[in-house]
């Protein structure tokens, strides 16, 4: 089986304080931690645990700076076979549909059976790579995928839905499926694993390597522009709880209390 | 059995003058609630392949105490085979979630405990130390648990106090500060452990650092026997107050009546042979009654929250040794359980609750006892 999958190197932003640059357009990235994209470290395990299942070969695809290269290497060590990078000064200001055209174009001429990828990334959170990838393609896809079964050109798909509910669809191969999290346990690799890992193939392609036209990317080629990012104001209901850890827990049940929301 | 540098274990760790003693099971303070067994594991390394090791989840129960290594008395290193298993299991991936998180976050983030790397310093917003940049006699070098660990971050605004009550220049590395490594190499990690070495190494010499004093005799243990390439000399806070008190510039002035008794953190201890100075600072706290476990100093009974255990959860049964640490503190009529070491305050401070003893003793780091006799 042929896999891709494709994976993005995202800053961890769930505790650091975000601060936005002067332009508006995008954020600080000293003293940020950076990493594989959660939703893609699904993925990847997804892609690899095809491949020791039924055999063939995964390519990650990343597209980024020099230092994205820590998370292809990941994939790598993983079990990845190769990987590819596309980096462009022109990629600047490219929104989901110009990412997807960068993908489309690498992975168009290559040999698939499952496209993976996130079902999100935790920067921007478009959740839309996958779908137009696919639509680019002219492939079907899933999305929010949380279980893959091949069988002969197709597989059987599990999809999550709101509420609990789960769909079940037989989906035609080729396919980009959208992966979400927790559909399996990803794989802890060694540093020594990564070290070893570092005489894989990486290649790293230019827009004219893959017959795309600067036009086609950055903001010219996307469809969204980005005007503005700011931070939420704080509302007013917001009530921040200061002290100790037993005195805030302390306060939070007092609170959880006399609104009735805890059962008696 | 080989390691994941391919040497044969027997060679690596000169398993053939193993006597089969048993003494370092006997001396283990898990063997008895675990399958954890040094014995058995030397002999296995002997015997077979690593295939054998693969599904022993109960090899990261050791807390590397080192306890086997003390009483061997072929000078052997059972705790070592152990961490040699382990490195197995890590290049096997045959890791429990909650390692592989801790090992994943001290990749990314510099510590174990999944915090942004940019919070680091938060604990020290307020107290306006001075940054290695600026240049000290000393690199207080904080340590992941006192910089993150609500509880624990009191040991390093403590120990702050009392630094500056005894005139020490000192300087810390605030958001730069990353593990230094000591529970990643004995999680495993060898690669790992490896790059955090490198990457402090080279941190300690772009500032000039000669001297490190740490919060954390975990810290201690690793910059002072393990780190290659390391010229600053190193120091658990204990030494360095201790030799404050001597030299009169540290007073102990105001009273604390109270029933002390001490834990000795194994890699102070037992490990590193630091059993004086703690005693000499408790003891110095006028209206302190120091007392004694029966197991003491060298014969100590670990806190169970080295070798990665704050991390791991133990396949162990049966009543943790913090907790039989605490009814045994608690008969001999202790007021204050006495650490020196932020495992062991974690560690106790659970086994106080878990027993029932809330209110009646306390646990209390060393600094901050001082703290309440200088001020």
């Amino acid at each position: 089986m042929k896999i891709v999958v494709c994976v993005k190197h995202v800053p961890d932003t769930a505790e650091a304080d975000v601060v936005i640059t002067p332009d508006k357009k995008g954020i600080k990235k000293e003293g940020l931690a950076f990493g594989i994209n959660e939703w893609d470290e699904y993925a990847v395990e997804e892609a690899i645990l095809m491949k020791e299942k039924y055999g063939g070969e995964v390519v990650a695809i990343t597209i980024g700076g020099k230092e994205s290269e820590d998370t292809l290497r990941r994939c790598l060590a993983k079990g990845a076979d190769r990987a590819i990078r596309i980096e462009d000064p022109a990629l600047e200001g490219s929104d989901a549909y110009a990412l997807a055209k960068v993908l489309c174009a690498v992975i168009k001429g290559m040999e698939y059976d499952i496209i993976f990828t996130g079902a999100q990334a935790g920067d921007d959170g478009f959740g839309q790579v996958g779908q137009t990838l696919a639509e680019l393609l002219g492939i079907p896809h899933a999305a929010l995928v949380t279980k893959v079964e091949p069988q002969d050109g197709k597989a059987k798909v599990h999809r999550e839905l709101e509420g609990g509910l789960e769909e079940v669809l037989e989906i035609q191969l080729p396919a980009v499926l959208a992966v979400q999290t927790g559909i399996n346990e990803p794989r802890y690799v060694s540093i020594m694993g990564i070290r070893k890992a570092k005489k894989k193939e990486l290649k790293v392609l230019s827009l004219s390597d893959i017959g795309l036209s600067p036009d086609e990317v950055g903001e010219k080629g996307s469809l969204l522009t980005l005007e503005e990012l700011y931070i939420p104001p704080v509302e007013k209901m917001a009530e921040i709880l200061t002290g100790a850890p037993d005195e805030t827990a302390t306060k939070l049940a007092g609170i959880l209390d006399e609104r009735g929301l805890i059962p008696k | 059995m080989e390691t994941i540098d391919g040497e044969s274990f027997g060679e690596k760790y000169d398993l053939f003058v193993c006597l089969q003693c048993g003494k370092c099971t006997g001396s283990c303070p898990l063997s008895m609630r675990s399958q954890l067994s040094p014995r058995k594991h030397v002999r296995e390394a002997l015997l077979f392949d690593n295939e054998v090791v693969l599904d022993k989840e109960f090899l990261w129960d050791c807390t590397t105490c080192a306890t086997c290594r003390l009483r061997c008395p072929r000078d052997l290193q059972p705790v070592e085979v152990i961490i040699g298993m382990r490195s197995i299991l890590i290049e096997e991936a045959k890791v429990p979630a909650t390692v592989q998180e801790a090992l994943e976050s001290t990749f990314k983030n510099g510590n174990p405990w999944g915090r942004a790397p940019s919070k680091r310093d938060e604990w020290a917003a307020e107290l306006s130390l001075k940054s290695a940049s600026e240049g000290a006699e000393y690199l207080y070098y904080v340590g992941c648990t006192p910089a993150y660990d609500p509880r624990v971050q009191n040991v390093a605004k403590s120990l702050v106090r009392v630094f500056k009550a005894a005139g020490v220049d000192f300087a810390i590395l605030g958001n730069e500060e990353k593990c230094c490594g000591n529970e990643i190499r004995r999680m495993g990690e060898v690669g790992l452990f490896e790059m955090l070495m490198e990457d402090n190494v080279e941190i300690f010499e772009n500032y000039g650092v000669e001297r490190i004093v740490t919060s954390s005799p975990h810290c201690y243990n690793v910059f002072k026997n393990e780190y290659e390439g390391l010229k600053a000399e190193v120091f658990h806070y204990t030494q360095l107050l201790c030799e404050k008190l001597d030299n009169g510039l540290l007073k102990l002035t105001k009273e604390l009546k109270k029933k002390v008794i001490y834990q000795d953190p194994c890699f102070l201890g037992k490990q590193n042979k630091i059993f004086e100075e703690p005693r000499k600072l408790i003891s110095s706290i006028p209206g302190v009654e120091l007392l004694e476990y029966d197991r003491e100093k060298e014969r100590s009974v670990c806190c169970e929250g080295g070798g990665g255990r704050m991390w791991a959860e133990a396949t162990a049964t049966g009543e943790r040794t913090a907790e039989t640490r605490v009814k045994e503190a608690v008969a001999l009529g202790a007021e204050i359980i006495a650490v020196a070491c932020p495992f062991c305050m974690l560690t106790f401070e659970d086994a106080v609750k878990m027993t029932g003893y809330e209110g009646k003793i306390e646990v209390k780091d060393i600094s901050e006892l001082l703290v309440e006799a200088i001020e």
